[in-house]
């Protein structure tokens, strides 16, 4: 502590910035190395474009050429839809089923089952059942989203405090009622853990659709490259999925935040001022 | 010092809980959690159930809320056979049981909420309650911003505002410290003598159990049997003081003998 309080009143960085700085400096100089390895020769193009090749590449699917976004809407539209019906699905079946005890019993083994077996292993038949289209692509992100939610939601609802659980029969809840007000907030949490892997899993969904269907989308643009030995512009392509993966990341994490408010020191005090002003308005005698 | 009056609120002889000969066994009757209890509390009277773990007190309590059914015996509140929960009686426990996602206020109105739509009137009740229990400036903090002994007096204030006039404590203060306990134990005694609820205490303390009630229940384990009904006598209010009486601490020697000599 002396240490950094003599660093601080020097004027000079932080460790923050310190650590950020060597962060820096270690990127860009394996960046650099990568560069010259390609250029002398020490690195073969096909698997390590240079550098310098997946910037222009960049530069040219995006501005010049544009043609990404096209795929790029088709992909995320797929994503989108598939993650909101498969996690809808999940969440809905996995409180039903947890809530009742019998269908649990009886559906249990089958989860299991089906938990062990890849999804990805179906998709082939989902297409020759559903043919070739958007309905067999969105079936196999689906597909892959529908488990984490499901099997979340449904521990999150197993798991449920039993204390809790008796304060609601001593008031005479209803099992709808237990279910909204005590049920599925706490589960909430669980709920969306399960929310960021579905998401995730959704990504990769997709590229798996549009490798066995290549017709638009990120997927058939990265298999297209590749066979095209246009390598740099592959790794633009995977890199813009790196981007979006990451931003997925960030948002559920935001969306985990606000949703589940009370697993977090600033979201309790956010939400609290907030109820507060909402009593006062909606003209609750608040005694001062 | 003390007189031996009973408590203002008690009116003699209008029992609102009845037991005869109350069992309950749990595992297809090999395991007795509780056996022949008969007993009557009077209405407006503060009961303690207190014994060693294993002697069925918080399943007496359980019974009489309706949360499981017994196996044998009759129970009745207000003259009416126990068989399911009923509003008439409001339970609190050892943990405060609080929605995490609720401001204390709002945890003090979930009790209406499962029973009707909240009017202005109970928005004001519960906040009349919250500063019953002491905790006015603290309406809208979440439970996880309290401390165990502020998150008992919600749950203590939630249980108040179900309007129920049995109140059922399951060692509420159990898990809290001994300053805080005997604090919020004086607190009690003042609150429901002020809103004339008959109130059952579970405890294994037989100091808190004597101090605070009108008649103490002495329970026995293995298998759970009502040993005895023991009157505590001291008028009301009560201090801390009356623990040091020769006579406060005769009945604890009497209580005492008999949970030994069981």
């Amino acid at each position: 502590m002396a240490v950094a309080a003599d660093i601080a009143a020097a004027g000079g960085p932080s460790l923050r910035q310190r650590r950020m700085l060597t962060h820096a400096a270690i990127f860009f100089g394996l960046v650099a190395l990568w560069e010259i390895g390609s250029r002398a020769g020490w690195l073969d193009p096909l698997f390590f474009p240079r550098p310098t090749d997946i910037l222009a590449s960049f530069w040219r699917i995006y501005v010049t050429q544009g043609n990404i976004w096209y795929h790029l809407f088709v992909s995320l539209s797929l994503v989108f839809a598939g993650f909101i019906a498969g996690s809808v699905l999940g969440i809905g079946l996995g409180a039903l089923v947890g809530m009742n005890a019998t269908v649990r019993r009886f559906l249990q083994p089958y989860v299991i089952v089906l938990e062990a077996t890849p999804r990805i292993a179906v998709a082939p038949l989902l297409i020759a059942a559903l043919g070739f289209g958007v309905t067999s692509k969105i079936a196999i992100i689906m597909l892959v989203c529908f488990f984490a939610p499901f099997i979340n939601t449904l521990s999150g609802v197993i798991n449920v405090d039993r204390d809790r659980l008796e304060l609601m029969r001593s008031l005479g809840a209803s099992k709808l009622q237990t279910l909204r007000k005590l049920v599925l907030p706490e589960a909430i949490p669980v709920i969306m853990a399960g929310e960021r892997l579905a998401l995730t899993a959704a990504l990769s969904g997709v590229l798996v659709a549009e490798f066995i269907q290549r017709d638009k989308g990120i997927g058939t643009l990265i298999l297209t490259y590749t066979r095209n030995l246009n390598m740099a512009s592959a790794f633009a392509c995977i890199f813009t999925l790196t981007a979006i993966g990451f931003l997925i990341f960030k948002g559920m994490e935001v969306l985990d935040h606000r949703i589940a408010f009370w697993k977090n020191e600033a979201g309790l005090r956010r939400v609290s001022t907030k109820r507060a002003r909402g009593w006062a308005e909606k003209g609750g005698a608040v005694h001062v | 010092m003390q007189t031996m009056t009973r408590s203002e609120s008690a009116m003699p002889g209008a029992s609102v809980i009845e037991g005869r000969h109350v069992g309950k066994t749990f595992g297809g009757g090999s395991v007795i959690a509780l056996e022949g209890a008969s007993f009557d509390v009077t209405k407006g009277s503060f009961v303690s159930l207190v014994g060693p773990s294993g002697c069925g007190k918080s399943t007496l309590l359980r019974l009489i809320a309706g949360l499981i059914d017994r196996t044998s015996g009759q129970l009745t509140v207000h003259g009416v056979p126990v068989t399911g929960p009923h509003t008439d009686v409001g339970m609190m426990f050892q943990r405060a049981t609080l929605l995490e996602w609720r401001t204390a206020v709002e945890n003090v109105l979930l009790p209406i909420e499962i029973q009707r739509s909240v009017t202005a009137a109970d928005k004001a009740r519960a906040m009349e309650l919250l500063a019953m229990v002491g905790l006015k400036d603290f309406a809208f903090s979440f439970p996880s911003q309290l401390s165990g002994g502020m998150q008992q007096r919600v749950a203590l204030a939630r249980l108040l505002q179900t309007g129920a006039d049995i109140l059922l404590l399951d060692e509420p203060f159990g898990a809290l410290d001994e300053f805080t306990r005997e604090r919020l134990n004086l607190e009690l005694m003042r609150i429901v003598s002020e809103v004339g609820a008959t109130t059952l205490f579970v405890t294994h303390n037989i100091l808190e159990a004597i101090f605070l009630a009108d008649e103490v229940m002495v329970m026995t384990p293995r298998p759970g049997r009502l040993a005895r009904m023991v009157h505590v006598p001291f008028a009301r209010p009560r201090t801390p003081e009356l623990t040091l009486t020769p006579e406060f601490n005769a009945l604890v020697a009497e209580v005492r003998d008999i949970l030994g000599t069981h």
